[in-house]
Parts: C-alpha cells; structure tokens; sequence
C-alpha cells in the first residue's frame, strides 16, 4: 500500500492538471459556480418567496451547497472514471482503487479550497470563536470517507453496467431538493405536525446529517449532538468498508470488460 | 502468492481463461430488471487452454502465433492483468509491461512528468525514478520536447519514450507486445542493445510479435500459441518454421510432430537460393533473377507428388504461392523455381517450401524455410514491383519506375 502512494499522489496530479487544463480560470470557475447557486438561491428563497427567515442567510446557503456541490460532483467524476481510463487499466497493473479514488480527492482539494474561504467568513460574521470550529476536521475526514467509499462503488458498478451514471445524474437533482440545504428540517413549515416526516428527511438521507453538521459547526459555531456525530461516524466508515468491498468482489474482470 | 519464486523466473502452471463475448458489448441496469432470455448473446473464447511454461531468469522468449491465438492473453495474465479461470501465472521480481503505447499517459502532462507518473503506475517510488530519469531521458533523444506535454507528441515519440522508460527502470520481468515494430531503424536498434543489457543484468523478457525478424534478434526460444494451446516451444529457427507453417495452413491443424511411421514420404532435404551466377546468396536487389532449388528426397516411392512454395512478408502476408505436380518420385530430386526478375520491394522475407504425396494428409505443406532479403531500391514503395512507367501528358517517359 505504501509504495503506491507515490502513484496516488501522480494520478492526483494527473487529474487535477485535467480537470483545469493549468488554467487560472479552471479553478477559479469551480470556486464561483457554489457562490453563483449561492446568489441564485438567497435571492429566490429569502428575497422573493420570503420563506427562509434566517440571519446571515448567504453564508448559511453557502456551507451547505458546498457540502453538496463536493458530494455530487466527486459521485459524477467518478462513476465514470473507470471507463475513461480503460486503456490504462487494460495495459498496467496497479490498483485500480487509485483511478477513483484520484478523482475522488481532486473533488476534496476544491471543497477544502472552498472552505477555506467560508470559514474566515464565517468567524467574520459572527466576530467569535468557538473551540466547536475544530469538530470541522473530524467531520470533513468522515465526510470524505462515505464520498469515497460511494466513488468507489459508483465506479464500479458504471464499468459493469454503463447506465448507472445517467441514472445517478438524474437522481442527484431530486436527492439535492429533499436534502435540507435551504432550510433546516426544522424551519420546514410542512414538518410541523409530522414529525415522521422530519425524522425521515434528516436520518433516512445519509449525506443530510453530514450538511447538517458542517453547517452546525462552521455556520453556527455550535457542536453537533453525540448521536448526530455517531450517525456520521457510522456513516462515513461504512460507505467506505462497503465501498471497498464491493469495488474488490467486482473488479476482478475490469480489463476484460472495460 | 505461494511459492516464491526467483527474481525473472515466469510460471504458467495449466493456465486457463475463458472470455465471455458479448455481441451487445456493454451490458446495463435496465437488462439487469428486465431479462431478455437466458444469456443467449454470451460466445465462449478460450483463449488459454492449461498453457504451461516455465522460463528461466534471463531468458528471452518470442511469443508468436495467428491472430487471436492467445499471445497477448497470456501477457496479460503473466502481468496480473486478467485474472485466469484456473492455473497460475507468476513472475517473480518486478514486473513491467509495455503492452500498448502511451497507456496510462497524461496527454497534458509533460513528458518529463509522465515519466513519474509511468513509473509509479508500475510500482516505483519517487527517488527512484529521480536517480535513472536523467538516463531516460538522454535514451528517449526528445530533447525539447521532453517538458512539452504529450499531447504534442507524434507516434514515434511517444514510443521512444514509452520504450526508454521501460527500459530504465531495472525490472526483472519484461512484458513488451508488438510496439517495436514502430519508430526508426536506429532507435530501433538501441532498443534491441539495451534489452540485451538489461538480460545481461539478469532480466527475463517476453516478446509477443508478428515480425520474426524482431524475435530472431532477441530471442533464443520461440514458444508458438495456436488456439490457445502451445503447439511448439524451442529453438528460434525452428519456432518460427514452425509459425510460417501455421500461417500457410488454413485450419491451422499443423502439428509441429512428424506423422507416425517415420516421417513423411516426401521430404525437402535440402533449399537455397541461388543467384544468376548459381552462387547461394539471401540478398538480392530488386529486378535480379534468382532461383529457389530444392534437393527433394522420398523415403519411398511417392505418386503423384507436388511441390510447394511461398512467400511471406516479414508480417506474414502471403505474397505468392505456387505449386506443381512432380508425377511419381523415386529417391532423391532437385526441383527448381526460377524468378527471372525479382518482382519485390525492400524488405525482409519468408521463402517456405514443401513437397507431399498426393495422399499425404493436409495442413502439412510447408518444410522448409529460407530468408530472402531484398534491399532498398529508387522509385517505389511497398513489396511489390509493378513494372509500370509514367506517362505525362501523352509524353512517356519511357522509363521503367525501377531497375
């Protein structure tokens, strides 16, 4: 495993120089695109509907479509990366965890890029400290463990059937509305007197509660319930270990199949 | 892995592996729910039938055979690449494979990069590629063109640069498929140099191509697949008699063995090729007259017996055959072809010929073996030498387009 750090670390490369071409723009044009939906959504949710009655409503958008942004688009990358890189895996032998687990890290760089920019915002805004900030490195480290696992599986399962990308593409739209990116489940007027229904959209969700706690954090500078961080624990490391698995038991004929 | 074995040894021990082809190549989610009858499409290849082979450390072995006779499956499966149904393929000591140009390049990564990136996709560390990538790069002769990206590059660049970092990176197995055929007569030759180096040192190569002058340079031992089966492993000359065969069956049912009872009743005893002057000589240039002679001998009165010849590109591509009916021999003959004018073009070939019974079972024509080489000449290119002359505008040059 450790001589093929090295490897990770060049693929890595490999793919950021892709992705951006070596151009300013590229990075710059993945850092504006959050703060665009960002502008869209404060002017349509708090502006124009009036619905989100929350302070600082753009910094609360941004923490969350950040989370979401570095999920989705890590998933999207890497469902297909398998497939695009079949010249490769048909001709050397390495291991072949290392194509998306590169694309899955490139999307990493991006998001702790963006969050270095919102956390000082952040502090800015609300003009303290709280030792809560430091639960961030934990979280993001989880949060990275279920998006890789996933990229893993999404991965593999794309190279053994070529549907699943475009079945992920349609399916992340509708999962972005339901996860609570707007608004708290709690804001939500329609929960009220069903408390089933607030229940679902926070727990049944897995990528809801790891929003749900980056934003706690880095937004309201509070620390997450024990059982919230438990839930991202358990999350997190099982995504992973099932990512795994799966990506072992199903990669056996990747050069021949791709 | 079990038993270790030695830096550079390779073990096929009853290898075997299947492919599944699909007509529709890719399969989707949707089939998954809704299946269409039981699996109709699948056709079985076997493309490695309990293939055993044992090869020593710094030994240099050609793989050749027919198209899809399993040579490059069984590179992929001594490289770890495709996993086998049963048997084991092992290679013992660091692997490194050179299967297809330019795998694994990053098209905007510069050349020097790619250099990193190719060696750690085969297992090295940063340091050690830093310690040889001033050598590789000095053997590739990219020069500038080493820190443009690659995507600039042209074919015979990126070969020079895939070839001279395998090269490089003291591997103890080489796996190399087909890829010198590409690139310069001199390049060419620095790579036949180094690789000898690098079997010098102890490394174990495997050559799969189609050219038996490449293997001829490099290899002792010739192993020849044919529908998944070794059907020779041995000596290079007779290895690659033995590939010139397979080419010139239809079926490819050759076997290497002689028929039971002691051989064939007619037999090619001895074949030259003979210039103008009746000196034996494997150089010609295009236009000369030359003569293909054969010392034919039976065993026992032959009937209706026939002589074959051919020849082959250095590719193998037929480039003419011929035969004729001898009537009955008796003994010993000497049976000649003559080529008043040598109607071939630069280029290194195969000249086979064979003699049969009548009743002699088929798929055994072909017994013996001459390299004819025909060197360069003004005026055209390709193999063949059509004779013709240009006419411009009702005025002919009244040139032959070769001497």
């Amino acid at each position: 495993m450790l001589r093929y750090r090295f490897l990770f670390e060049q693929m890595v490369r490999r793919e950021l120089r892709q992705k951006y071409k070596g151009s300013a723009l590229g990075v710059l044009w993945y850092l504006i695109n959050p703060l665009v939906l960002m502008g869209a959504y404060a002017l349509v949710f708090s502006v124009l509907l009036r619905v989100a009655d929350i302070p600082d409503y753009p910094l609360f958008l941004l923490v969350g479509l950040i989370v979401w942004v570095f999920f989705a688009q890590a998933l999207l990358a890497a469902a297909p990366s398998l497939v695009q890189n079949a010249a490769l895996v048909r001709k050397v032998r390495f291991p072949r965890e290392a194509i998306p687990a590169s694309v899955a890290t490139v999307q990493l760089i991006t998001f702790l890029v963006m969050l270095a920019i919102a956390t000082p915002v952040a502090l800015a805004v609300r003009g303290t400290f709280e030792p809560a900030l430091l639960l961030l490195v934990p979280i993001v480290a989880l949060l990275f463990c279920f998006v890789l696992g996933l990229s893993l599986a999404v991965s593999v399962l794309h190279a053994h059937y070529r549907d699943v990308e475009p079945v992920l593409g349609a399916a992340l739209l509708p999962w972005f509305f339901v996860t609570p990116i707007f608004l708290r489940v709690e804001d939500l007027p329609g929960v009220d007197d069903r408390q089933w229904l607030g229940d679902l959209l926070q727990w049944a969700n897995p990528i809801a509660p790891f929003v749900d706690a980056v934003r706690q954090v880095l937004y309201a500078g509070s620390s997450p319930g024990a059982g919230h961080l438990a839930y991202i624990a358990v999350a997190g490391v099982m995504a992973l270990g099932g990512g795994i698995l799966l990506f072992r038991r199903m990669e056996r004929d990747l050069a021949v199949m791709l | 892995m079990s038993a270790a074995l030695a830096p550079g040894e390779i073990v096929l021990g009853k290898a075997t592996r299947t492919f599944r082809v699909r007509r529709d190549r890719s399969r989707t989610l949707k089939e998954l729910v809704v299946r269409r009858g039981s699996g109709a499409t699948h056709a079985a290849v076997q493309a490695l039938r309990e293939v055993s082979l044992r090869i020593a450390p710094g030994e240099a072995v050609g793989l050749v055979g027919r198209n899809g006779a399993g040579k490059s499956s069984t590179l992929a499966c001594l490289a770890g690449i495709v996993p086998l149904d049963s048997g084991r393929a092992q290679c013992g000591g660091r692997v490194i494979t050179l299967l297809e140009l330019g795998a694994g390049f990053g098209p905007d990564f510069s050349g020097r990069e790619n250099i990193y990136l190719n060696g750690a996709l085969h297992g090295f560390g940063r340091e050690e590629i830093a310690e040889r990538i001033e050598d590789i790069v000095a053997f590739s002769e990219l020069g500038e063109f080493i820190d443009l990206p690659v995507k600039v590059y042209s074919s015979g660049m990126f070969l020079r640069l895939g070839f001279s970092i395998a090269a490089h990176l003291d591997a103890d197995v080489m796996l190399i498929d087909e890829i010198l055929a590409v690139g310069d007569e001199s390049f060419q030759r620095k790579c036949f140099a180094r690789i000898a180096q690098r079997m010098e040192a102890g490394a174990t190569l495997v050559l799969v191509s189609h050219d038996p002058g490449a293997i001829e340079r490099v290899c002792r031992r010739v192993v020849v697949l044919d529908g998944g089966r070794v059907t020779f492993d041995g000596e290079v000359t007779e290895g690659l008699l033995h590939y010139h065969r397979l080419l010139g069956t239809e079926d490819g049912a050759s076997r290497s063995s002689r028929p039971a009872g002691g051989g064939p009743a007619l037999e090619v005893a001895e074949l030259e090729l003979l210039d103008a002057d009746g000196h034996p000589r494997s150089a010609y240039r295009p236009g000369e007259a030359l003569a293909v002679r054969m010392r034919l001998r039976a065993r026992s009165e032959a009937e209706r017996a026939v002589a074959a010849l051919e020849v082959r590109s250095e590719r193998g591509e037929l480039c003419f055959r011929t035969d004729t009916a001898l009537g009955t021999v008796e003994g010993e003959i000497e049976v000649s072809f003559e080529v008043p004018r040598l109607a071939l073009l630069e280029g290194s070939y195969d000249v086979a010929v064979g003699a049969h019974a009548q009743d002699a079972p088929a798929g055994r024509l072909l017994d013996r073996l001459a390299r004819l080489v025909v060197s360069r000449a003004e005026g055209g290119e390709g193999i063949a030498d059509l004779r013709g002359s240009w006419t411009v505008a009702g005025r002919s040059t009244q040139e032959e387009a070769l001497r």
